[in-house]
This record gives structure tokens, sequence and C-alpha cells, in this order.
């Protein structure tokens, strides 16, 4: 016989409340288990993004002053393409540049509105023939200073210290979630143990009169899942100030030329969002369903 | 309704609760079982609603092998037996319909029915006027007449009880033991677990006694003892 859903969440409501100062402590447990590990996703995100302009092996970027002249420009060409140390190089003209910077900001429309094309600093994408450090970084050099350069950005520098700065948060943030999480199924079962045993003489009574194990079990699981929603959406307050907050102070403008991109889409925001919820059903799930099936066996 | 054949539970220890008892009760019979402590009253009683499972031997229980019933089936068997506590276990939080009322909702009864079923109950009962009274504000005889409502409100087929009278004086036994006879006339099994002589010998129903597990008198109309 089906169990009226008023009944499920009377007796769920009604265990969260006697239980009240458990579940606060399962709720933010599970909350700050899936903000780490949501954050962990963000920040990969995020470097995945930053780093994109260095597919393809190129290891240093020529950034011209917009400024510069046909003369300066051409100097710097006939340096690469002369250069025996030099493999390939790719042109990114003003319009192109200002193409992928609206397509790095394309959450953020009100910056794109301030930028125009003329501002954008054109750059020479360089794939350098051996990709060893020092050889990049002493290539990258001879660069750095000549008229009409704003900047040299060398892969070396900066996307390799993002990256393992990243691996380092990363770890910090997949292991301290896990562990979290490990805890709040604990906490989860814990609380519908503390719960069943509360309702030891109502589950008597309720088992001698005929109630199914289902009839009994579902508002203790429904009390297990409550929390974990209630995890989730915490968890997702915490997301969004990573997103808001954290990474979206890397990608303002002053931070352009070594952060670029360091940000997050609203796809993958809202996959991420999506993976949070579905782990906190799972961690759910999983504590309630060994809590009911060990202790409250027909 | 009830048929017993060469039944024994024995626990832990080889404790011996039931030993090859065989018997039948007919459907609208009274029945007392009646033996000293430990003799395997609770036990017999038990293995009728399977909270217990027997060792050997088989219970069938309104002509069906109970011992063959799936796990998930066990609900459906219990919905036709009702069962009285010596304690009454009377949930102290809800109140007097509530208790009888909860019996039905955890079964999935439609609101309308407990709405009609609760109230007719508690009238046949004596507890109209206690319909909004929690446990704690009634006497132990007002107690055990919620219980037996809360037993008796899906009409089973079976009413067992395990010493109703247990914790009750005298007078207020005699007036649950007429609630039982009472339901017992509307032609409802009962299986009754005492200790108490004087309502045996007064009602003469059929008297079962057990002695260390073992059936030692089975007798129509009988006494205690």
């Amino acid at each position: 016989m089906a169990i009226s859903p008023v009944y499920a969440l009377r007796e769920t409501g009604q265990n969260l409340w006697r239980n009240f100062m458990l579940s606060m402590a399962t709720v933010i447990t599970i909350g700050v288990s899936l903000w780490l590990f949501g954050g962990f996703f963000l920040f990969n995100y995020a470097v995945d993004n930053a780093t994109q302009r260095w597919e393809g092996g190129i290891e240093f970027v020529v950034w011209m002053n917009p400024e510069a002249t046909s003369e300066q420009n051409a100097n710097i060409l006939d340096a690469i393409m002369t250069s025996p140390e030099i493999q390939d190089y790719t042109f990114v003209d003003q319009d192109a540049a200002y193409e992928e910077f609206k397509d790095i900001f394309s959450d953020t429309p009100e910056l794109i509105e301030v930028v125009t094309p003329e501002v954008m600093p054109p750059s020479y994408r360089v794939v350098p023939v051996d990709p060893d450090a020092d050889v990049v970084a002493e290539l990258a050099g001879q660069f750095e200073g000549r008229p009409g350069v704003k900047t040299v950005v060398s892969a070396n520098d900066t996307i390799r210290d993002i990256q393992d700065l990243a691996d380092e948060v990363s770890t910090v943030f997949l292991a301290g979630s896990l562990v979290l999480l490990a805890a709040a199924t604990l906490l989860i079962l814990t609380n519908i143990v503390s719960a069943i045993r509360n309702r030891g003489r109502e589950i008597e009574i309720m088992k001698v009169v005929g109630a199914t194990n289902w009839f009994i079990r579902i508002p203790f699981m429904f009390e297990g899942i409550m929390q974990a929603l209630l995890g989730a959406v915490f968890a997702w307050g915490g997301l969004y100030v990573i997103d808001q907050r954290v990474i979206g102070r890397f990608s303002q403008p002053d931070s352009l030329e070594l952060m670029a991109g360091f940000q997050v889409e609203s796809d993958e925001l809202i996959f991420t969002g999506g993976l949070v919820l579905g782990i906190a059903m799972a961690v759910s799930v999983i504590g309630s369903a060994i809590a009911v099936t060990r202790y409250l066996d027909a | 309704m009830i048929k017993l054949e060469n039944v024994t539970k024995v626990y832990k220890g080889d404790n011996v609760a039931l030993r090859d008892a065989t018997l039948g009760i007919d459907k609208g019979e009274f029945v007392f079982l009646v033996g000293a402590s430990g003799s395997g009253k609770s036990t017999f009683i038990r293995l009728l609603n399977r909270e217990e499972v027997p060792e050997h031997g088989t219970i069938y229980v309104a002509g069906k092998d109970i011992g063959t019933l799936g796990r998930w089936k066990v609900p459906y068997l219990r919905r036709n037996i009702g069962y009285i506590f010596q304690d009454f276990k009377l949930l102290p939080n809800k109140t007097v319909a509530e208790n009888v009322a909860f019996a039905l909702e955890v079964i999935g009864k439609p609101r309308h029915v407990i709405k009609k079923q609760v109230p007719a109950i508690l009238e046949l009962v004596g507890l109209s006027e206690k319909i909004a009274n929690f446990p704690s504000e009634l006497s132990g005889g007002e107690q055990q007449r919620v219980s037996i409502a809360r037993a008796f409100v899906n009409r089973p087929l079976i009413l067992l009880a395990d010493e109703p009278t247990g914790n009750l004086d005298p007078q207020t036994s005699v007036g649950i033991m007429r609630l039982l006879d009472r339901i017992n006339r509307t032609g409802t099994t009962v299986v009754m677990a005492t200790h108490d002589r004087g309502i045996v010998d007064t009602m003469r129903r059929r008297v079962i006694e057990l002695d260390r597990g073992v059936i030692v008198r089975d007798q129509a109309r009988g006494v205690y003892e």
C-alpha cells in the first residue's frame, strides 16, 4: 500500500526536529564536504580555462603594445621567423584578441562593453623547437624589453606555477572533501539510528499492526535525503561565493595577462551544482539505507 | 482458524520454549493459555504473529502456512491479527484518538475511513469521552481499553492478548474481560495468555495449560488448574 506523502513529510519533519542538533551537525558537515568537493571541480575548470591559450605546444607569448608601430611589429616578426630555435608561431591581431577576450569573458558582458578591439594587445604565440624550461626562458628573454613589446609571458613561469598551485589546492580540497563525505555518511547513519531508537515503541506498534517494512523505512530515508538536500543548498551558496569572490577576483582586467580566463563558465557551474546534488543524494541513500536495513529489520 | 502441527521452538542454549505442540483453534473460540512464568505462553502467542519462527512443525493461520510466507507478506498476516500488550504500549505524545488512528494510518487506510472507524471503536470500548486525552491522563484500565481499541479497530480475525490484565486491579480486570468477551461474540477468535486464576475460573472457556513448553492440558470450559 502506498505511503501518504503527508504522512511521510510529517514523520520526516518530526524526526528532524526531535534530533535538531544532530541534524544540523549533519547538514553542516554535508554542506562543507560538498562545498570542498565542488570547489575542487570549479578550481580545476578555472585552471583549464586559464591555460587554454597554452594548448598546441605554445610555450611563450610576446604581447605587443597596441600602439606599437608597424616597424616595431615587423622587427619582432622578423626575429621570430629567423630564429632557428622557433618552430612555429601564431599571430593574434587585435580583432582576434578581442574575439578571444569576448569568449573568455562571455559571462561578464559588462566587461566586454567597456573594451574595444583598439585597446587589445596583439600577440605572437610562439612554439619553440625545444620545450625545455631553461631554453624557453632564455628564448623568451630575447624578446623582453624590445621596442613595441609590452611583455613576454612564458608558460613555465606562469602556467606551471598555476598548475602546480592548482594541483596542490585541488588535492587538499579533494582529500578534505572525501574525508568529510565519509564523516557525513556516518553522521546520517548515526542520526537515523538515533531516530530509530527514539521511536522504538512506535516502530514496534507499526510492526505489530502490519505496517510494511517500506512504510516504516521511508520516513527515515527521507530524513537522510532532507539532510543531504539542505547540505547541498549550503554547498551551492559556498560555491557561488568561490565563483564570485575568489575565482572572480583573479579574472579582473588588471590581471588579464597572467590570469585571463581563470574563471568558470555558466554550464560548468551548473554541472558542478548538479554533481554536488548527485553526490549528496548518493551519500544520503547509502547512509540511510545502511541504517534502515541494519537497524530496522522486521 | 489456527492450527499447530508438531511445533517446536528452541531458543539459544537449548532452551525449549515449546515442544511438539499440536492443536487447533476454531473461528470464534476464546482460549486461555495458562502456566507458570517461562512455560511458553508468550512464545506461543509470538509464534502465531510470526514474531518468532519455529524450529520444527507447521503453523496455519486462516488456512495459510505462515512459515512459508515471504517476509514482505508478514505485515499482511498481521493486519488480520490484533495484539494486546500487558503494558499497553501506547504512544505518550498522541491522544487516545491518535493512538487508535495510528494503527490504521500506518497500514495506509484512507483518512475518511480513519475518521469513521476511530470514533466507532472508541465508543465500543467506552472511551468516547476521552478521545482527546493523552495516555498519562487515563487510568490503567482506560489505557488498556485504548490498547484493545487499537488492536481491534481494523476488525482482525484473531485477537492475541499477552496478559492484558497483568497490570490491572481485579475490578478493572473484570471490565477488560467483559470487553474481550464482547469482541469475541462478534466472531473474533481470542487467544489470551494469563496468570489470572479468577478470570479463567469465572469465564469457563477453553484452557490450554503449558508446562516447560509442553501442552499438559487442553480442556473445554476449563478452570485455571
